[in-house]
This record gives structure tokens, sequence and C-alpha cells, in this order.
């Protein structure tokens, strides 16, 4: 896949995954990883409330989101919060998160981000000792920065030394597997049908990983308007499993 | 008082998990337990975990209008998934716990429901420093005996609804042996009726001393 040899060109000689970095982005894309991504459908509720959603679309609509939203913003972010924590810059990290926070329309999915953030912050300060994640956290509980989720994971990847590359692309493996988690818990698809999506989800996960890889902190956003209307209907829908 | 020496160190009020099966009165408890809590002295702020929408939230402030601020109670949507929220992956609920703590940092008590899950629900220690198992006696006076973290190792089990029992052929003696016999080294349990408030005074002095917590 061309994508993929330009991104590896685009690695540094230092960002090699190692295999106790490989073991931890294992870790952190693990569902028993406590990011509190069960509670969240990313719009999916509003999909399936509306009918529209059954494994085929849900394959169509992971895609999209991946490739159109998720991809070009969060991705992206964390792309370049993972780079910036490496040289312990924080203001290259709260430029990404600010202006993460200004493209996420949608209040759930932005209130959401930020709740879970903060938790993933105190995680990398607790129990992987991370300073960058301790001085950043301080700030966010400042109410200074908003610290997206998207933005600690970053931090916290690159704590454990994952290449930048892989910290993008198995957060949106992680996304693609959250949703299928929310359809198989909607009772949508059964789990050989989740498994099937998550599969099928690989090659856009890897081509909008090597995009986000590519792009700048004014190039962070995505345009996704359908889905951003769905994710706004599920804040006033009468039966709610999920807080997004 | 306020808690400063809470398992995570940050000044927490004193944060007491209430879990149990769907229907056995775990908000009812909670609704009963606030108007006398605050009689006592006590500033309390409350989290529900709903299976389905945010029912449980808006029923404690519609039933504690003028007793307790609605913004003192939050709801938090569990993804389906009311075991894994407050034990497995908290982190949703220790989110809205720090959103309420930071506005109301006046508070000394807080009551943390589960959605209804079955017997085997358990609180992580990192979400509350104690917590209530509420069982009813519409679900059959053999459930003690049935066991379960939640029936063994809460630190308090209440079986509730008792002015049922008739109705529906339930043995208070029965369920009162099946507890203490589930429960090791004389584990408290109390029956109560949260309509009568039979009980609910013993349930708060219990709250009150593991929790270290001065009442009136």
């Amino acid at each position: 896949m061309d994508s993929w040899d330009a991104s590896r060109q685009a690695t540094t000689p230092d960002e090699i995954l190692t295999t106790e970095a490989f073991l931890g982005s294992l870790q952190l894309a693990d569902s028993f990883f406590p990011s509190g991504s069960y509670t969240l459908s990313h719009g999916l509720e509003s999909y399936a409330e509306a009918g529209l959603l059954d494994v085929d679309s849900l394959t169509a609509i992971t895609g999209d989101l991946i490739r159109f939203s998720v991809g070009p913003s969060d991705g992206v972010a964390l792309a370049i919060a993972s780079r910036a924590a490496r040289q312990g810059d924080l203001d290259q990290i709260a430029e990404a998160d600010l202006r993460l926070s200004a493209v996420k329309l949608a209040r759930e999915p932005r209130l959401a981000s930020m709740r879970l953030g903060r938790q993933m912050l105190a995680i990398a300060r607790d129990v992987f000792a991370d300073d960058v994640s301790r001085a950043y956290l301080a700030r966010v509980k400042s109410d200074e920065l908003p610290g997206n989720q998207a933005v600690a994971s970053g931090l916290l990847k690159a704590a454990l030394a994952i290449p930048v590359r892989e910290a993008v692309i198995s957060e949106l493996h992680a996304f693609a597997t959250s949703c299928a988690g929310a359809a198989l818990r909607m009772a949508r698809i059964d789990h050989r049908q989740a498994q099937r999506v998550i599969r099928n989800s690989a090659a856009v996960v890897i081509a909008a990983g090597d995009d986000a890889l590519e792009r700048s902190v004014t190039e962070i956003g995505g345009s996704a308007p359908f889905a951003e209307l769905m994710a706004m209907r599920h804040e006033t829908a009468e039966i709610r499993l999920f807080v997004t | 008082m306020t808690r400063q020496d809470t398992t995570n160190g940050r000044g927490m009020p004193f944060r007491v998990g209430v879990g149990g099966p769907v229907g056995s009165g775990k908000t009812a408890l909670i609704e009963a337990l606030v108007p006398m809590a605050i009689a006592r002295g006590h500033r309390p702020l409350v989290i529900t975990n709903d299976i389905f929408t945010n029912l449980d939230a808006e029923h404690v402030r519609a039933s504690l209008a003028g007793v307790l601020d609605p913004e003192r109670v939050i709801g938090v949507e569990t993804g389906s998934c009311p075991h894994t929220a407050v034990r497995d992956d908290p982190t949703m609920n220790m989110a809205a716990m720090e959103d309420l703590v930071e506005r109301f940092p006046d508070a000394d008590l807080l009551f943390l429901e589960s959605g209804g899950d079955n017997l085997t629900l358990s609180f992580s220690p990192a979400l509350v420093d104690t917590y209530v198992f509420v069982i009813d006696v519409a679900q059959g006076d053999k459930i003690p005996r049935k066991k379960g973290p939640g029936i063994c190792r809460s630190d308090l089990l209440v079986i509730n609804k008792i002015d049922l029992a008739p109705y529906v052929r339930a043995d208070l003696n029965v369920m009162r042996d099946g507890a203490a016999a589930a429960r090791s080294d004389g584990a408290p349990f109390i029956l109560t009726d949260c309509l009568t408030g039979e009980g609910l005074p013993e349930v708060l002095t219990f709250i009150e001393q593991v929790g270290d917590l001065d009442g009136r």
C-alpha cells in the first residue's frame, strides 16, 4: 500500500516498535484498559434509533467516521501531541488540544472527550509515572486546557515509547472496535459480525492513520456533517444507552 | 466533615456505592436516605448509573425537589454495561464524581447508585469507600442463600421491601438466617421498608460510622 510506504519513510529511525512498546500498545488498545470507551456509541445510537444501523451500514459508517472525522481530527491531534511529548513541548500539545476541541462540533462527544482525557492523564501519571502527563494534567485541571482523550492518549503512548505511526493506527483500531462493541450491545450485529467489521476496517484505519501523520495543527478537523447531526440528535433522544 | 483520607487522597466526600438487582429499591433507598442525611447535617451528592436514559437521576431530582439541589444529582449512561461502569472501568463515574465535587466542594457524602445488575455486582475500591448491596423480599426468600459477591462481601446488605413479605410469601426469618449464613464474621445486614422508614436510620448510622462522619 502506497500510504504505508510513505509513512514508513516519515518514521524516524529511533521510532522502532520495540517488543516492550508493542506490549504497551496492546495494553492500551485492550478493551480491558479503563478508557471509558464502552460508554460511547460515537453517534451510532442515533443511527440505530433511525433504523439506519445494520452490519453493512455499520462497516460503511465506521469507515467513514475514521476517514472523514476521527482520523483527521483526533488522529492528527494524537500524532502531534505524541511527537511534542517526546520533546516535552507542552505548548505544542496545548495548541493541538485546543484546536481539537474547537472542531468537535457536537456537545456530547466534545465533553466526553474532555472527561475521558482527564481520566487517562491521571492514569498516565499514576500508573505509568509519566511526568509530561502530570504536568499537562495540572494545566487541564486549572481549566486552562481541555485535555482531550486523543491528546492524553498521545502523551501516554509517547511515554510508552510507542512510535507515532503505531500510536495513531492503534487508536483508530480501538475506535473501530468501540463502534463494533456499541453495535453489538445494541443488538444490531452478532459477535462474529463484530469481528468482521473490525477486520474490514483495517485498510481505512491504516490509510487514515498515515494521512494523519502528515497533517499540521491547523489541519486538525474533519468533515462528516451527517454524523455530526446524528451525534447532536443524541442529546435529546428519549432512549439512551450511551453517553454519546 | 469532608473526608481527606480516602483511597484517592483528593479530599473526596465519603463515597457510598449502592448496588443490587433491578427493582430492588436502590433509588428508593437513596431517595429516603438523602433527606435524613441532610437532617443530620450532611451535604450529600448523588450519581446514578442507568442502563437506559437518565430516568433514575430524573426520579431522584423530582423526588427530592425542595430537599436537594437538582444540580447535586448526575446521571451516567453505562453503554449497556452497568457492572463495567462501577467495577471494571469506572472511568466515566470517576469523571462525573470529579465534576460534582468540583462544583460542590462542601459535600461530605456521595451516593453512587449502580445500574441494576445481578448478584455478582461489586464496586471498584477506587470508586467507592464502602458499598451497600440491596435485595428485596419479592425476589424470593432464598435469595440470600444464593450468595454472590454482593450478598457475601458488601459492607452492608440491605433486605428491602419487607412490607411486601406477606404478599409474596417470603419468610423474613428465612431471609435473616440466609443472610447471616452467607455473610462471614457477622457482617451487618439490615431489613428495611423505604415507605415507612423502618431500618433506614440504622442504615444511615452505619454509613456515618464507617465513614467517620459527624452526624447530629
